[in-house]
């Protein structure tokens, strides 16, 4: 199929090379494309794409999130890969490193619709690799704090004075912990996977460590908050085996008075909190100090191996182009700076949003490094062991800082 | 021509042909993925290599790296414990449950059917459900243990790294129990019945029967059962990826669930195989186990 696709399309090159007039019979360019989205947008955009009639039709794919990267790298490896992915941004370097993706830095140059000033910065350095751009950011998301407001004036705090800092945080988990009532004080993932790392990481880098340097002394006290939150019960003792989305589900259903989480839960806490919340920015170890956040969500690549690079581009941009609508149409942040969301009609969602948009501005990509897997489960590790006690804070990120500088060589 | 037909059709050429297609089977699709399996397991396999056949070999590098890990020995330690305790659990309680249904009280029949319900379950199913049970704040477990009061506060089975391998295996007893009573139950009632009778009109009272008859009877089928049951606990995966994901700090963290961590979520492939080249070797002496137990069974 595909080397019958390739003989016409050769044999039609070659024609007007020769110069004879070859009418328009040429078949459509088909450019296949992956991701992981279940309703969101690319199966919709694609779609709408494929109503266009500009000579290229796109096969869309949908693959489950946990064989995404398995799966691109067999298609890859066997010749088989697709015209487009979307891949998370951590893995993005895994693939660009390895000339796995094609480089669109000269294309993007050309291009009037990709324009790299307009993305936030971690989005778009989540897509870099050596200066060089290996592809354009799909969405993005990053973490807050969310508040039940309602249990903040129960407890006699001011619901419009969120914490700020680590040590009112810790304050207000402990007077809004109510154990006679199930109601921890706070509740966010330290699971032994991506998500614990995802969590962890913007604490440590407000804290001034890195993923390369993380066993400095703010990085301890971050991990030395993380304890005391478990050790006093003002977190579940379940944070270290579950999931954001677990999480967060106990503050929608009023079992816990705070939640870190993204703008993912949004439409859920809309439909299912019974409650007055509000959300906040991650608080900083001290006031004034130097913000940070995890970034998340997806990026589109074009791997190397494709045989119509232009047409993939051209696929690219109608994709960009289209990101006006990923907030009100599929519920996601676009990684850009100049587009202006809408209100919803949602008072809540459309404040939450403003804190998100304002949090992405200090959004940081994980890594990018193309051995991410094991610097994450480094970072994975020194939590567990810390949270469980095996290990002192201290022990635990020396640890992991010593993995991971074998991981960097 | 017309000799080697015949045998083909009936006689030698028949047998081997026999022997032959299952072999080939056997060989293309066991044997070939074991042998490249231990071939990896051997040589330096990258993400990016992972295609091609033909990679640096290390030799037994990635075993020497592997033991020099911290996390291993206590792994593999949570890798007997695991199939240990769930082979006695599940094995003691379907045996129990077999000779219970064995006296055929009524409607004992259905009831044995029903037991079948949780074998028929998928192990992400059944992990996802262990997992609300065994949950801290609001598990079921915690609540019927608390109000019986036989704890005080509540245990975190999945996150508190002293339970989190008893709470997988409380799970996989449970998701074994009819697999075992099923199999002893047949075992059970291959036993002839006169056998019986004729010891209790000797005056065998019932403990004596059951050491005397039913154990010794029993013994290809407890063999088997054992056996099949090492073979499908060293298998369990989906509980520990419900459940605990192996952790907290790899407390509840198994070989075979390692294996595939370091293979799809590290993309250290090599080490994925050596893990289960390591595994290999307790599969295949369970197997013996299950070999030599069903030999009995063949009857003339």
């Amino acid at each position: 199929m595909n080397i019958r696709k390739c003989a016409m399309l050769s044999a039609l090159v070659m024609g007007s090379v020769l110069g004879f007039c070859v009418p328009a019979i040429a078949e459509d360019v088909t450019i296949s494309v992956w991701s992981h989205d279940n309703d969101r947008p690319a199966s919709s955009l694609v779609a709408d794409y494929n109503k266009l009639d500009t000579g290229i039709k796109i096969e869309y794919r949908e693959v489950p999130f946990d064989d995404l990267v398995s799966e691109a790298l067999r298609a890859h490896s066997t010749g088989q890969a697709p015209d487009i992915i979307a891949i998370d941004n951590p893995e993005h370097a895994l693939f660009a490193s390895r000339g796995a993706f094609l480089d669109l830095t000269d294309m993007i140059a050309k291009s009037t619709v990709i324009e790299p000033k307009n993305y936030f910065p971690g989005p778009l350095a989540s897509t870099m690799w050596e200066g060089r751009q290996y592809g354009v950011p799909k969405a993005t998301n990053t973490i807050a704090l969310y508040y039940n407001k309602d249990m903040f004036k129960a407890k006699g705090l001011d619901p419009d004075k969120p914490p700020r800092t680590w040590a009112e945080l810790v304050d207000a988990a402990r007077k809004l912990t109510d154990p006679a009532a199930n109601v921890y004080g706070i509740a966010f993932s330290a699971k032994g996977n991506e998500e614990g790392t995802f969590q962890f990481l913007p604490w440590a880098q407000m804290a001034g460590a890195s993923y390369e340097n993380i066993n400095t002394d703010g990085a301890v006290k971050a991990l030395d908050i993380w304890k005391t939150l478990l050790d006093e019960g003002l977190a579940s003792r379940d944070t270290l085996t579950r999931s954001q989305w677990d999480s967060t589900g106990t503050f929608n259903s009023g079992n816990a008075a705070m939640a870190i989480s993204g703008p993912w839960e949004l439409d859920r806490m809309v439909a299912e909190a019974k409650f007055d919340w509000g959300v906040a920015l991650l608080p900083v170890p001290e006031e004034g100090a130097e913000r940070s956040s995890s970034m998340g969500d997806y990026n589109w690549a074009i791997f190397s191996s494709t045989a119509h690079p232009e047409e993939a581009f051209k696929v690219l941009e109608f994709f960009v182009s289209q990101d006006d609508r990923m907030f009100g149409d599929f519920g996601l942040l676009p990684a850009r700076a100049d587009i202006d969301i809408g209100e919803t009609g949602q008072p809540l969602k459309d404040a939450a949003l403003h804190v998100f948009l304002e949090q992405l501005k200090y959004a940081k990509p994980r890594g990018p490094h193309p051995e991410w897997p094991k610097i994450s489960k480094a970072i994975q590790d020194a939590i567990q062991a810390a949270l469980t006690g095996r290990m002192s804070s201290r022990e635990a990120l020396d640890q992991a800082a010593k993995k991971i500088k074998a991981v960097l060589g | 021509m017309k000799g080697r037909w015949s045998s083909i059709v009936d006689g030698k050429g028949f047998d081997i042909a026999l022997v032959a297609l299952p072999l080939t089977f056997l060989l293309a699709l066991s044997g070939v993925p074991l042998i490249y399996n231990v071939l990896m397991s051997l040589q330096q396999v990258d993400l990016f290599s992972l295609g091609t056949f033909w990679r640096p070999y290390v030799g037994f590098k990635n075993y020497s790296e592997l033991f020099a890990q911290q996390e291993t020995w206590p792994i593999l330690a949570n890798t007997a414990i695991f199939v240990a305790a769930s082979i006695v659990g599940q094995f003691l309680i379907g045996f129990g449950l077999a000779l219970m249904f064995s006296t055929n009280f009524p409607g004992a029949s259905w009831l044995r059917g029903l037991f079948l319900v949780s074998w028929v379950m998928p192990g992400l199913v059944v992990g996802a459900i262990w997992s609300w049970i065994l949950s801290g704040d609001f598990g079921v477990l915690n609540y019927l243990l608390r109000e019986s009061g036989l704890i005080n506060g509540n245990i975190f089975w999945r996150s508190d790294p002293n339970y989190s391998l008893l709470g997988v295996i409380i799970a996989n007893i449970w998701l074994g129990i009819s697999f075992n009573m099923i199999l002893l139950s047949v075992g059970l009632s291959a036993i002839p019945a006169d056998l019986y009778e004729a010891a209790e009109l000797d005056g065998a009272n019932a403990w004596q029967r059951f050491w005397t008859i039913t154990l010794p009877m029993m013994r290809s089928s407890i063999g088997a059962v054992i056996a099949l049951g090492i073979i499908l606990t060293l298998q369990q995966f989906d509980l520990f990826a419900a459940i605990t994901s192996g952790g907290p700090n790899d407390s509840s963290n198994v070989a075979q669930y390692w294996a595939w961590e370091l293979s799809f979520r590290q993309y250290d492939f090599a080490k994925g195989a050596t893990i289960s080249v390591i595994m290999i070797v307790f599969v295949m002496v369970a197997a013996f186990v299950y070999v030599r137990s069903t030999r009995h069974e063949i009857r003339g």
